[in-house]
């Protein structure tokens, strides 16, 4: 009896020993999987059905003041192919087809020679992954997915187009491997750049998604539109007139610049040669960026309206004030500066010295201030420092210390010579000068748009009063003797329009001396009674013609255009009389 | 517990054959508080109609799935579309293309433009006939575009340049040989067919 009862309590004892025992195992198991290995067993079982996904942020587009698409993202695919899959034979269509016959199919969709194609995949037979075209447009892509060959496979590969070509090439810059590598692209990268957005999502047997099982990663950000200010038809007529001239007198280079004189934005900025974003090879290096920014040269007698609107802001000359131009202007150890042309002494007012370009006469009106104050105002017109524009590898010219000038650069100065400015530079002095005197920062890019709709990046619009509206004014109508009364009217006059312009042929100094090369350009305003817009044409080192006459046909052809896109009204009142001689 | 259990049916056993038959009979409020069939009909029912709208709604979901699956790819496949449509266009509308459309159907810019001042009726600027060099290509594009490489020309078609596209290709779809010096019947040279004006 006892017997029988402790027997009974010992089964007990053992069955709730083992009961306990098993749970405890349980339980370890348990918490082993949900808590100790809970993250990669998690992991292990996701990647079984999830799927990561990448999705392209846009970067975004760069358009003209009219809202034309100058820079354009756009998707192409690489083709990509498993040359073990291929070559051993297996696929999804006839199986009778040779490898080489699938090649040719697809080098027929995307103009490649087969036989390349066919080396690509050789390269290494073992390997999983090879390139057969990288690149390819939509049409390619949808042509070579329907062959439906097995071990065939598109990757896409977001991309950059110019839909516009070269015109604003030289502004807009282009993309390299390693990113944007000039211009504006480079230059706004941080409005433009798109961040990629990374997801997961769930999919079943069948490679349908499981609704609801999508986790963002990273959220995609579209990037910003950069707006320019520029007009990209008119950039268009701008660079080819340009080329066209170009061509005709052998020059090295040229700029056309169109500057909007009420608040500084640029309507063309124009560069012989200028790249093809398309294609960037096509063109030497040193035309990937904008001559009209990176370039800076000796300007020659454009500088001479900045000068005369200095020293009537001085107050030491005014429009009919009587100067005698010598035929050379003398200084005491035997040094001389001479004009263009051979002449005795000349009796001119400050407008003859602007209409004949004068460089003994600007001698003798520059006598009347000293050389610090000249320099100021050079200063005063934005010389010596980077337009506000900051162009990627934009130049400020240089105007030397006055302790560092000589007798002769004392004056040269005045007249361009032995100083230096980009072209960007001598269209802001011109916007200065058509402005009222007020130097406006030189804008290209007007904002970012952001895609909710936010602008940033805005310009600034802080003006710099450089000379007084009178002197301004006066120096704009004494320019416009040089279309009236100058050597060049028939060329530089316009049927219905009131003009204002300064030629310019300077000297190019190589190794410190001057050389026989020239650069010519032409600098003008219209309408001249009420300057809306400021033209700078420049050519530099032409073989053919070697005075400003060469820059001036294209100064015409291309402010006429500007007055007829921009509907410029016609002046009504023809130009005043002024005297040039006494 | 087992231990009390194992004491118990002696008693009872021996005196069994002696007792008579005894039977507790359920009273009413026990046979009331007693579950009825159709209550677990209904909840049986009630389990499987759960069962049923889950399964009918996964359904719907799933259904759902591959709706969205499909119209997605059909998105995916009309944004390239109208991407691949968009880059075209902005290639043809590209100002090189333009103006050397333009210049091989004849056409010359003007570069006198005259206005007329709605206000009081004037007429400003210097009237003058545009010039048949006026043209700004001079034959050549020299602003380069490499997407536009293998663009014909509009006239391109019509084998010469003829002085009205319109026309060109009504006039060389079934003549291509006879075409050479003639020009399109429908209208005569030099003269541009009348706008339509309200």
């Amino acid at each position: 009896m006892v017997r029988e009862q402790r027997s009974t309590r010992m089964r007990l004892a053992l069955s709730i020993v083992l009961t306990f025992a098993i749970v405890a195992v349980f339980v370890v198991r348990l918490v082993d999987i949900q808590l100790v290995r809970a993250e990669a067993l998690n992991a292990a079982s996701l990647d079984k059905r999830s799927v990561p996904m990448t999705s392209y942020g846009v970067r975004g587009d760069i358009v003209d003041a009219n809202g034309v698409v100058l820079a354009d993202s756009v998707d192409r695919y690489d083709i990509t192919a498993s040359p073990r899959l291929l070559l051993s034979g297996s696929n999804t269509t006839g199986s009778e087809m040779t490898v080489l016959d699938k090649l040719k199919l697809i080098a027929e969709e995307t103009g490649q020679d087969p036989n390349d194609l066919m080396l690509a995949l050789t390269a290494d037979p073992e390997s999983d992954f090879a390139y057969l075209a990288k690149g390819v447009t939509v049409d390619v892509f949808r042509a070579v997915r329907d062959l439906d060959i097995g071990g065939v496979f598109f990757e896409l590969r977001p991309s950059r187009t110019y839909p516009l070509g070269a015109v604003g090439g030289n502004l807009v810059g282009f993309i390299g491997t390693d990113g944007p590598q000039a211009g504006v692209e480079f230059k706004e990268n941080d409005c433009l750049a798109s961040t990629n957005g990374t997801s997961t999502y769930e999919r079943g047997a069948d490679g349908v998604r499981i609704p609801g099982s999508t986790v963002t990663t990273t959220e995609v950000k579209n990037g910003g539109t950069i707006r320019l200010t520029i007009d990209s038809d008119l950039q268009w007529f701008a660079q080819q007139q340009l080329a066209q001239k170009a061509q005709a007198l052998g020059a090295d280079w040229a700029t056309a610049i169109v500057v909007r004189v009420s608040d500084g934005h640029l309507m063309a900025v124009a560069d012989y040669p200028s790249v093809d974003p398309n294609n960037v090879n096509g063109v030497p290096t040193t035309a990937l960026g904008s001559l009209a920014f990176s370039t800076p040269f000796e300007p020659g007698s454009t500088f001479k309206a900045m000068t005369v609107a200095s020293l009537l802001d001085a107050g030491v000359i005014s429009p009919s004030t009587q100067v005698v131009a010598p035929g050379r202007y003398v200084f005491p150890n035997g040094d001389y500066i001479k004009d263009a042309w051979a002449h005795d002494d000349l009796r001119l007012t400050t407008a003859g010295i602007l209409m004949n370009s004068s460089n003994t006469g600007i001698s003798v009106i520059s006598e009347r201030l000293d050389a610090e104050s000249r320099r100021n105002y050079l200063l005063k017109f934005g010389l010596n420092e980077r337009t506000a524009v900051g162009f990627a590898g934009e130049s400020g010219g240089s105007v030397p210390e006055t302790r560092n000038w000589d007798q002769i650069t004392n004056f040269a100065v005045q007249f361009g010579q032995g100083v230096t400015a980009t072209a960007a530079q001598v269209a802001s002095i011109y916007q200065t000068l058509g402005n009222d005197g007020v130097r406006q920062p030189l804008t290209l890019v007007e904002g970012c748009q952001w895609p909710d709709g936010t602008v940033t990046s805005l310009p600034p619009t802080e003006g710099v009063r450089a000379v007084s509206e009178r002197a301004a004014t006066q120096t704009v109508e004494m320019l416009e003797t040089v279309t009236t009364q100058g050597g060049l009217r028939s060329i530089l006059s316009m049927p219905g329009y009131r003009v204002a312009a300064k030629t310019g042929t300077a000297e190019v100094a190589e190794n410190g001396r001057y050389t026989s090369d020239r650069i010519v350009s032409v600098a003008g305003l219209a309408p001249a009674e009420d300057p809306q817009y400021a033209v700078v044409v420049t050519f530099g080192k032409p073989d053919t013609i070697k005075t400003s006459a060469a820059a001036a046909p294209t100064f015409a052809t291309i402010m006429t255009q500007v007055l007829k896109t921009f509907r410029v009204t016609p002046s009504t009142e023809a130009a005043p009389a002024i005297p040039v001689t006494w | 517990m087992s231990a009390s259990l194992a004491h118990a049916p002696r008693p009872a056993a021996a005196h069994e054959n002696r007792h008579p038959h005894i039977e507790i009979v359920t009273s009413r409020e026990q046979r009331r508080a007693r579950p009825r069939y159709v209550y677990a009909l209904v909840g049986v029912a009630g389990l499987f109609a759960i069962f049923l709208a889950q399964l009918l709604l996964s359904i719907g979901v799933s259904d759902g799935a591959y709706a969205i699956a499909k119209l997605q790819a059909q998105e995916k496949e009309l944004a390239r579309t109208g991407q691949a449509l968009t880059e075209q266009l902005d290639t043809l509308g590209s100002p090189q293309n333009l103006a050397m459309n333009a210049e091989s159907l004849g056409m010359v810019s003007n570069a006198t433009p005259v206005y007329l001042r709605l206000s009081d009726g004037a007429v400003l600027g210097a009237a003058a006939a545009a010039r048949g060099s006026a043209g700004a290509m001079g034959g050549a594009s020299l602003v380069p575009n490499d997407l536009l490489e293998g663009v014909p020309l509009v006239t391109a078609a019509a084998g010469e340049p003829e002085p009205l596209g319109v026309a060109s290709t009504e006039a060389t779809d079934g003549s291509v040989a006879s075409t050479t010096g003639s020009p399109a019947p429908t209208t005569p040279p030099g003269m541009l067919p009348a706008p339509v004006t309200r």
